[in-house]
């Protein structure tokens, strides 16, 4: 059983006076325990919406959402049930997730708090342990978020997000907001907790270079949809989705060589007015007659047992 | 462009050892120690670092646009006026005329009430003196310079009506409605998707070619740096720890910063080497370690280098580092 299920998950946001935007259109994507699934894709795609959705912290319009084969309550005024604190969120920018007048200790311990009530030296003891297994000293529990530089801050939502014990993590664009080094730092130490602690983890990120680098397999979004899916490398070594192909053509490479890569034509289409037919048309350097009028399905690649899934009609089998 | 074929003449800017200290409840604090950089026409410059380095700071210096209270030390030599020692009066016929300046986010550069006419033809009348006619023409000419699609039915249209990337074309057109001889580019890319990311790359880079434009691209990333810069200046802890041409300096970096930088970064072409980060945190200005500012995040460091700050010493022809120790020096060059 799958740690984190979705299925078919449509997500509509109404406007006032203006068109509803559908900014998640059906989505169906899993998450195994100690798995890491990179979810990529520009701005206004719906990967961040996707990631709440997933997350409970907001509702689906349709399908659902499985956390260990039971669907999760959407957060509201009551208290989430205790079995959903298991699922954990980190966020791009530390600074606005931890609270600057408590300590780090204490917004720690609520975690473990709400997991449960055990006697406080038993919970300093757990909070110790937390901020070693993040990198950071034990002794920072008796400091303020101010103490620390970004990438220490991600560590200790991190530690934070870890308290709960949970089966899953869905971070969103985690280490987008920090330095280049701490970059490297806060997505190794991700990666390696995933693989330990057996977590699974949704990484959401525009970011294909560092997705490559950590993710098992890679969830290609756009407009709301998945265009491609597949294990990380072999999706990297051959993209067959013209728009994944494009994203992994832009990634710039520091290595003097001074490539600068095509630009993709255009702007990503209005997510209130998506374009008919396929959803990447008005943009894809091969697109064909057929792909402005039927939209193309998620289906397995043909002949390519590697579990590859592409919305293409290039790849019909 | 070498350093050799740079010639006098085409200096556009040239700073000397730029100090800037910003007032703190205490002693104030040194946020840039002694930099120097050089700009020529038609060059690209890039000013690397993470953030503390004094990257911004640098840039703020040049624009005029440092916070109350900041007080600059050596020289910032532009076409004969010393920029640490303009009036505020002077920085208005300076900046935005002589020198444009792009910023990160187009969305807050752009005034969100006003039409994209208004907005570069304003500028445009106010520093050039032109008739409302001249500048609608001289707005139009510059939409099409960076390459809108439809320059003239555009001048009616507002910010939030373009995406990202084109609002960062209409930010550099403003910039260039006075013809600068200097364009100051603080983070151009960073908050653009990666698939428009190149087209605003390449626009700027032709820019700089096509109309001898000297541009100073301030950013933290260094694939940016890789497409764009001739030039590179590498910051740390409000020094340039490391400068030389990008190419050369980002195939064999010499400084264990500029090092460190490089291997923290996932490599597209070897997706399967680990990422190395530098271990620890980037120091900030107010808490600087003594000697060479790296040294408790270094590992070649050497009980030296936490007693003397290191000299930027000039390596090669055309390159200079500041680390005494020179742990890559042996090799290749």
């Amino acid at each position: 059983m799958s740690v984190l299920e979705l299925h078919d998950v449509s997500v509509t946001y109404h406007r006032k006076h203006l068109p509803d935007v559908t900014a998640v259109a059906g989505v169906t994507l899993t998450v195994e325990r100690g798995q890491i699934v990179g979810l990529v894709g520009e701005s206004g795609c719906g990967k961040s919406t996707l990631g709440r959705a997933a997350s409970g912290l907001l509702a689906p319009s349709s399908g659902t959402v499985l956390f260990e084969g039971e669907p999760v309550t959407p957060l509201g005024r009551a208290p989430r049930p205790a079995r959903e604190r298991r699922i954990q969120m980190v966020f791009q920018d530390p600074n606005s997730s931890l609270n600057g007048r408590r300590k780090i200790g204490e917004q720690i311990a609520d975690g473990l708090e709400l997991a449960q009530a055990m006697p406080s030296k038993q919970r300093k003891a757990r909070v110790a342990e937390l901020l070693e297994m993040v990198g950071l000293d034990a002794k920072a529990a008796e400091r303020y978020p101010h103490e620390f530089s970004g990438g220490q801050r991600q560590r200790i939502c991190i530690a934070r997000a870890l308290s709960a014990d949970p089966s899953v993590i869905i971070a969103d664009e985690p280490i987008s907001a920090l330095d280049a080094s701490a970059q490297a730092q806060i997505a190794n130490l991700l990666h390696d907790l995933a693989k330990q602690l057996d977590v699974g983890l949704l990484f959401i990120s525009h970011d294909l270079a560092i997705v490559r680098h950590i993710a098992d397999v890679v969830t290609v979004m756009y407009l709301g949809k998945v265009a491609e899916y597949g294990p990380t490398a072999s999706v990297w070594d051959q993209p067959l989705h013209p728009y994944s192909d494009a994203l992994i053509g832009a990634v710039l490479h520091a290595d003097g060589s001074a490539d600068m890569p095509e630009a993709l034509p255009g702007d990503v289409p209005d997510p209130a007015d998506p374009p008919a037919g396929c959803r990447f048309q008005t943009r894809c350097p091969a697109v064909m007659d057929r792909c402005r009028v039927d939209e193309p399905a998620l289906v397995p690649v043909a002949g390519r047992a590697n579990g590859r899934t592409v919305a293409c009609w290039l790849h019909e089998s | 462009m070498t350093a050799a074929a740079t010639t006098l003449t085409d200096t556009v800017l040239e700073v000397e050892r730029l100090t800037i200290d910003l007032p703190s409840k205490g002693e104030p604090i040194r946020v840039v120690d002694g930099v120097d950089i050089t700009v020529a026409r038609g060059q690209v410059l890039g000013i690397a670092g993470e953030s503390g380095s004094g990257k911004t700071m640098t840039a703020l210096a040049l624009l005029g646009l440092l916070p109350s209270g900041a007080v600059t030390g050596g020289r910032a030599d532009f076409l004969g006026k010393d920029l640490l020692r303009l009036t505020t009066k002077q920085w208005r016929a300076t900046r935005g005329d002589q020198i444009g300046v792009v910023f990160q986010d187009p969305m807050t550069a752009l005034h969100p009430m006003l039409s994209i006419e208004r907005q570069l033809t304003e500028h445009v009348r106010r520093h050039l003196d032109l008739s409302r006619h001249d500048a609608r023409d001289k707005a139009v000419e510059l939409l099409r310079r960076v390459q809108l699609p439809d320059p003239v039915g555009s001048l009616r249209s507002y910010p939030h009506q373009f995406s990202g990337g084109m609002r960062q074309r209409i930010a550099i057109a403003v910039a260039l409605a006075c013809d600068p001889q200097l364009l100051i580019a603080d983070e151009p890319t960073t908050a653009l998707d990666v698939t428009v990311q190149a087209g605003v790359l390449r626009l700027l880079k032709q820019l700089c070619e096509s109309i001898g434009l000297a541009v100073i691209v301030v950013t933290h990333d260094l694939g940016v740096m890789s497409t764009v810069a001739d030039h590179l200046s590498v910051f740390y802890a409000g020094r340039i720890v490391e400068s030389g041409p990008t190419r050369e300096l980002l195939r064999g970096p010499r400084h264990p910063y500029t090092q460190g930088l490089l291997d923290s970064l996932p490599h597209p072409e070897r997706p399967d080497q680990p990422l190395v980060p530098i271990e620890g945190a980037p120091a900030t200005p107010a808490n600087r370690p003594s000697g060479c500012a790296l040294h408790p995040r270094c590992a070649w460091a050497e009980p030296s280098c936490s007693q003397q700050v290191p000299e930027l010493l000039s390596i090669s022809a055309s390159r200079l580092s500041a680390c005494p120790v020179d742990p890559f020096g042996g090799g290749e060059r």
